[in-house]
């Protein structure tokens, strides 16, 4: 795309464009008339590449620096260059040049085509979107002199799909009634095959922007950062001042703002209309979309919501969001008004038509989201219920024992006065707190597993936390050997502390449980390189921090090694088997990943890989 | 005296049904799993009178498969069934298939082992009455094969 968005402007109102055409009579002489065939030639062979070249892809930039030498070459001026209208602005602003003479600053040169004495020759042409040609331009009256030896002056526009200038051509000459009506017929040539060029340029455009909301259906599973996402991708294809998300309520009654491309950020889960009321509503309910230039002008308007100022808006694009079965919401888009009166701000059909597309794109999104939200909601129902019924298998065993110790002490105070039985009921005191200890084993199991999720993040020295776990987890005499390599150079991440000595302290205590007559465990630190992160499907967006825990024991078997972490993996009889599973959740609740990469029979190697930066909207979840 | 065989997969609750029925004098053996209740069953010496058994250990319904090894030594073997919550289905499952009686471990009020005692006691009662008739009929058929032959 070229730095300045295309937009097509429309001829001035009432311009009497052709009156004030002149059409200075050739002054070149004719001798080389033989010559003229041959230059014709070459110059047909030349536009013919310059045409291929605008089909083909990339390169708008050398594109349009070729079509311009071709059209100075093509008509024999001394400097040319190429401008387009800014939309946002409606300045006629230089984009290319060739030729003699330019600065820097000239090079950049703005015009305000609202302003009539900034426009010249060039904004002329552009306004009445019909070529222009002078022989002597100090008589001309629209010729502004930026440079001091023109004499000659011929400008094309380049026009959009609707006969309307999104640019011009301007090639200039020292010499006097330099160009032909030759001249200006191949400069057309020129611009018709420039206006060609930005034409398929917007169009791959157009399909990369709609083919990249395509992928974001299938990969974003959240709404917000969907919404975050088409809005970018439409800013990209439509231009306009601010954009607006309304989803309508379960109940569809009211409409929720859900997401704004700006000034309405801070209304976000306000539901400012009604299904039905004003131009947003009425779209809602009928599921049609509405194109209006100066919207406070129809009767459907309320002006309950506003990005800016009522008076402010110039044009208004509605369209529904559409699901399967209902319309899910609107899509909104507006301009402020034209900055010229001349220059129309309104939006286009071909507009309407894409973000019409986009609308059926986010619909179908949503859907995708909402039916993945239902899924995940059945799933930890049927999670929970399984936890439960585990929990209360666990629970009612461990009862049972303790209703047997007690069975027992009665009847052995039934039996012989107590002094006699103190050893049997020291025993059984024993197995009693056992029994409890086991109970509240479980409690603490199912109690984390529930919370694993919920963090609270802070920033933590990775390092400092791994020491501190070490110390609490880790008995005093092992016959397991610690080695702990932690990298001096880590970055403070943002985490939930307490979370994660957590998660690694369950590391730990399965790995010295599966060691229980001696071994090693080493625990390391360190910042993950790309090929790590690649190594462990990693994206190479953020960098990772790699902590490792690698023991001696017996390792886990390939078939295993997803497994483990799936709640009600035991090979313990400690607990209910959520261990790995509760390491599993807390690491995803912090973006980072869980895995074990070591080799059966050379012992575990479990990695926990925690990115570096972390996004805003996760920190206050607890 | 009775000799019975107790299968469960959790050390403590094995630990303390051993217990309570070697105190009514009984010779207990035990079984951590299904498939060592298996082994016990077709190793020992003599059939077990009874076997008190979890319905739910490595599978489901594992209990159906100690019950299911256990007539099969010796179908006047009496199976009581115990389940850790209400699962009535597999309880049902059992009753049909010739268990002697199903056993919630945890209902509230209720001094299970006590119950556990008592059924164990109906259980070995009712071996006997059958093996008793088994007797009589095998008496009675000798003597008729007997007069018949004479």
């Amino acid at each position: 795309m070229p730095d300045v968005p295309v937009v097509r402007v429309g001829p001035l109102p009432g311009a009497a464009a052709s009156s004030r055409h002149r059409y200075n009579p050739p002054v070149q002489t004719r001798a080389c008339d033989s010559d003229g065939g041959c230059e014709t030639s070459i110059f047909l062979c030349e536009l013919n590449e310059l045409f291929s070249g605008a089909v083909r892809s990339g390169g708008e930039e050398a594109f349009l620096q070729e079509a311009l030498e071709l059209g100075m070459r093509a008509v024999g001026g001394d400097r040319a260059f190429l401008a387009l209208v800014e939309q946002s602005t409606g300045d006629l602003v230089v984009v290319k040049t060739a030729g003699l003479g330019w600065t820097p600053e000239t090079a950049r040169l703005r015009l305000s085509l609202a302003k009539e004495s900034e426009r010249g020759i060039t904004g002329h042409v552009v306004m009445t979107a019909k070529p222009y040609r002078t022989g002597d331009v100090t008589g001309d009256p629209y010729y502004l002199p930026y440079f001091r030896d023109v004499l000659s002056e011929i400008a094309v526009p380049i026009c959009g799909t609707s006969g309307q200038s999104v640019g011009v051509i301007n090639v200039e000459s020292a010499l006097s009634h330099r160009f032909t009506e030759e001249h200006e017929h191949r400069l057309v040539a020129v611009a018709h095959a420039t206006a060609a060029a930005l034409r398929v340029q917007g169009f791959r455009a157009r399909e990369s922007a709609l083919i990249e909301i395509g992928n974001n259906l299938t990969t974003t599973l959240d709404i917000d950062t969907l919404m975050q996402k088409v809005l970018t991708v439409a800013a990209d294809m439509l231009r306009f001042e601010d954009c607006t998300v309304f989803l309508a309520d379960d109940a569809n009654e009211y409409l929720v703002l859900t997401a704004s491309g700006g000034s309405l950020a801070n209304r976000r889960g306000e539901t400012p209309y009604r299904v039905g009321e004003g131009i947003t509503g009425w779209v809602a309910e009928h599921g049609v979309s509405v194109r209006l230039a100066e919207p406070q002008r129809d009767p459907r308007w309320k002006g309950l919501c506003l990005e800016f100022p009522e008076e402010d808006i110039g044009a208004l694009l509605a369209v529904p969001i559409v699901g399967r079965k209902r319309v899910l919401g609107v899509l909104r888009v507006v301009r402020r008004k034209s900055p010229t009166a001349w220059f129309s701000n309104a939006f286009s059909e071909g507009e309407e038509r894409v973000l019409n597309t986009i609308g059926r794109q986010l619909g179908a999104a949503i859907e995708n989201v909402r039916s993945y939200e239902r899924l995940i909601t059945a799933e930890r129902m049927a999670a929970w219920g399984e936890l439960s019924a585990r929990a209360a298998h666990m629970i009612g065993n461990r009862t049972f024992a303790l209703k047997g110790d007690l069975n027992e002490l009665a009847y052995l105070l039934s039996q012989k006065p107590c002094e006699e039985i103190r050893d049997e009921i020291q025993e059984l005191s024993h197995s009693m707190a056992r029994g409890v200890e086991r109970l509240e084993e479980i409690l603490r199991e199912f109690r984390d597993f529930v919370v694993a999720t919920q963090i609270s993040l802070a920033p933590c020295d990775v390092n400092a936390l791994l020491r501190e776990t070490v110390e609490e987890i880790f008995p005093r005499r092992s016959p397991v050997k610690l080695t702990l390599q932690l990298a001096p150079d880590l970055p403070l991440l943002r985490c939930d502390a307490r979370k994660l000595k957590r998660a690694f302290g369950e590391i730990i205590e399965n790995s010295l449980s599966f060691q229980p007559d001696g071994g090693a465990l080493e625990v390391s630190t360190c910042i993950m390189s790309p090929e790590a992160m690649l190594g462990l499907g990693l994206g190479q967006s953020r960098q990772h921090v790699a902590i490792e825990f690698a023991d001696a024991g017996p390792g886990i078997a390939p078939d295993q090694k997803e497994r483990v972490f799936q709640p009600f993996h035991t090979t313990r009889a400690k607990g209910m088997g959520l261990g790995l599973s509760i390491v599993k959740g807390i690491v995803e609740a912090h973006q980072g990943t869980v895995r074990e990469i070591g080799t059966q029979g050379q012992g575990a190697r479990f990695v926990v890989c925690l990115p570096m930066e972390h996004g805003t909207h996760e920190t206050d979840r607890e | 005296m009775a000799l019975i065989l107790v299968v469960d997969d959790e050390d403590e609750v094995r630990a303390s049904l051993k217990r309570r029925l070697v105190r009514e004098g009984y010779t207990v053996v035990t079984a951590d799993s299904a498939e060592d209740a298996a082994n016990k069953i077709r190793m020992s010496e003599e059939p077990f009178d009874a076997v008190v058994t979890d319905m739910c250990m490595e599978e489901a319904d594992s209990g159906l498969e100690v019950l299911r090894h256990a007539v099969a030594r010796d179908l006047f073997t009496e199976v009581i069934v115990l389940t850790a919550y209400g699962n009535v289905s597999n309880a049902v499952e059992s009753m049909r298939r010739g268990a002697f009686d199903y056993l919630e471990k945890n209902v509230p009020g209720v001094d299970t082992y006590e119950v556990l005692v008592m059924k164990v006691a109906q259980a070995l009662e009712r071996r006997r009455a059958a093996i008793r008739t088994v007797r009589r009929l095998e008496e009675r058929a000798a003597q008729q094969s007997g007069s018949g032959t004479a």
